[in-house]
């Protein structure tokens, strides 16, 4: 009884401990050194890009390797389609290669830019694909037939740093190197709304559940809220001082999962995650992040130990 | 001797042959415009730390700044060696410990080079930092009719390059070319040393 009190006392306190509220998913065992994996989001899949550049896609959680593309071919940007039916690879020639998970589909490649593609985006129908290559305005790819560039979005200067496209498809936010977020009609291609408040670059970029909201996150090191209708930021995060954000998830009830690197790349990336109704937030495991991912509406979150990766689910 | 007078006295020499619809001014035009002509700056790309709205300041080191003084300078120019008269330089760097400054705008500014096409600026030598190999400074250069070049400045003095950039650029993945790392001439007195850099940025037209 007395344990319970104190049990009571100490959440009343401190609010829930981050290790009462995730559970084990599976643990792996790498297959090469890696800064970051990124899991399917059907949770079958882990991709994981390597130091050396070769690619290496294992199941979960069995952790068989089913995919590998080596490390001469430069991969060096990755995304999943919503369904996990489809990998989309990014290579530093500029190549793209689309990829079907289950091997029912021949592979597709085309070479999208001259430069390195640094981001990969997919529509929510996984009928379009967005690719950003480096410094170089977006493309916007149809995935219908042969790949066929739908659009081109231009920006002051430099790329696209991330990219958002909502929950009906029907809206595309862009946030470039310019630090320009701008809003297109997926319909006509035209830029229909701008946001110019932000000094520095965003790189993270989601819309909310309900599509009316868009979470940003960059180098100022906190989320801003835009309201998807006007554009304008309706709510602004505190900082973590030091860091900024690189990728940005939301999930549950007005939750929101965030990675922080340290801004001289001297600390280890750390992960909190945020309640937006109350702006309160919580570190969510001790050990540096590599990944996060909404998997069937949940969080899931990996850390490594040595060769070992966990992925964990926050609850 | 003009390069006009030497084309005249080739043709008149019958040392050179003109085709009908040339002269010999044209020619000499022609050849002076091929002179002027530049390579355009090779790109490098922008990094994380760009800010927007970077104050207009020629100064961008304080007396008390640690770190070896440097001078940047150079001009703008188009591939057809023309200056480039309404170009807008942004550069950004880190401080000598390789911090860059995200709250603030210290070591960052927009330069109007102006009619003459040049740009001067006081800064310190940019530290080193753990994700990335070299020293530089970014530049963002734009202007009308022109595609923005975005660049990064090195030094030949980098100790990463050990004495030899030629043979050892590439230890840096992102330096795609050579030519952006840069000699440095150390100026000195008797108060202090300085560092010279001179980069020229050439830009390509639309």
């Amino acid at each position: 009884m007395m344990r319970k009190l104190i049990w009571f006392a100490f959440v009343l306190l401190f609010g829930w401990p981050v290790g009462a509220a995730t559970t084990h998913v599976a643990n792996l065992s790498l297959p090469c050194d890696s800064y970051y994996q990124v899991p399917s989001p059907d949770g079958i899949q882990l991709a994981v890009p390597c130091k050396d550049h070769s690619l290496h896609v294992v199941s979960v959680p069995e952790g068989k390797e089913l995919l590998v593309i080596p490390s001469e071919r430069r991969a060096n940007s990755i995304a999943y389609s919503r369904d996990g039916q489809w990998m989309a690879v990014g290579f530093h020639d500029g190549s793209v290669e689309l990829v079907s998970t289950g091997g029912l589909a021949p592979s597709r490649r085309w070479q999208a830019s001259e430069r390195r593609i640094d981001g990969l985006y997919f529509f929510p129908d996984s009928k379009m694909l967005v690719v950003a290559p480096a410094d170089s305005a977006g493309q916007v790819w149809d995935l219908a037939e042969l790949p066929k560039l739908r659009a081109t979005l231009q920006f002051d200067f430099g790329g696209i740093n991330a990219c958002a496209v909502s929950p009906d498809g029907k809206l595309l936010v862009v946030a470039g190197d310019d630090t320009v977020l701008r809003w297109y009609n997926t319909a006509t291609w035209q830029k229909t709304l701008e946001n110019r408040e932000f000094l520095l670059e965003t790189f993270a970029l989601t819309f909310t559940a309900s599509g009316k909201e868009v979470l940003a996150g960059g180098a100022d090191a906190r989320i801003t809220v835009l309201d998807a209708a006007t554009a304008k930021s309706v709510l602004q995060l505190p900082p973590e001082t030091g860091t900024y954000i690189v990728a940005l998830d939301v999930f549950g009830e007005q939750q929101a999962a965030a990675i922080y690197l340290d801004d001289a790349g001297e600390k280890p990336p750390q992960q909190q995650i945020w309640h937006l109704g109350n702006a309160k937030s919580i570190s969510l495991a001790d050990a540096p992040p590599t990944c996060e991912a909404v998997v069937g509406g949940k969080l899931w979150f990996c850390t490594t130990e040595g060769k070992m990766l966990h992925i964990s689910e926050y609850q | 001797m003009t390069r006009r007078e030497l084309l005249e006295r080739c043709a008149f020499s019958g040392a050179l042959m003109l085709a009908t619809s040339l002269t010999v001014p044209a020619l000499a035009a022609e050849w002076d415009e091929s002179e002027r002509k530049r390579k355009p700056t090779p790109y490098c790309e922008l990094g994380p730390f760009y800010k927007r709205e970077a104050p207009r300041t020629s100064t961008m080191r304080a007396p008390s700044d640690a770190g070896m003084p440097l001078a940047l300078s150079g001009a703008v120019y188009n591939t057809r060696g023309e200056i480039v008269p309404d170009a807008k330089v942004e550069i950004w760097q880190t401080d000598n410990d390789g911090h860059y400054d995200i709250e603030g705008y210290r070591y960052r500014t927009l330069l109007t080079p102006g009619p003459k096409g040049s740009y001067a600026v006081e800064s310190v030598m940019p530290g080193h930092y753990p994700s990335r190999v070299c020293q530089h400074v970014h530049y963002l250069t734009t202007a009308s009719g022109h595609r923005p070049l975005i660049t990064q400045l090195y030094f030949a003095t980098d100790p990463v390059f050990e004495g030899d950039p030629d043979k050892n650029y590439t230890r840096d993945p992102l330096i795609a070319s050579r030519e952006l790392v840069r000699p440095v001439m150390i100026k000195a007195d008797a108060k202090q040393s300085i560092a010279v850099v001179t980069f020229d940025l050439v830009m390509e037209t639309l």
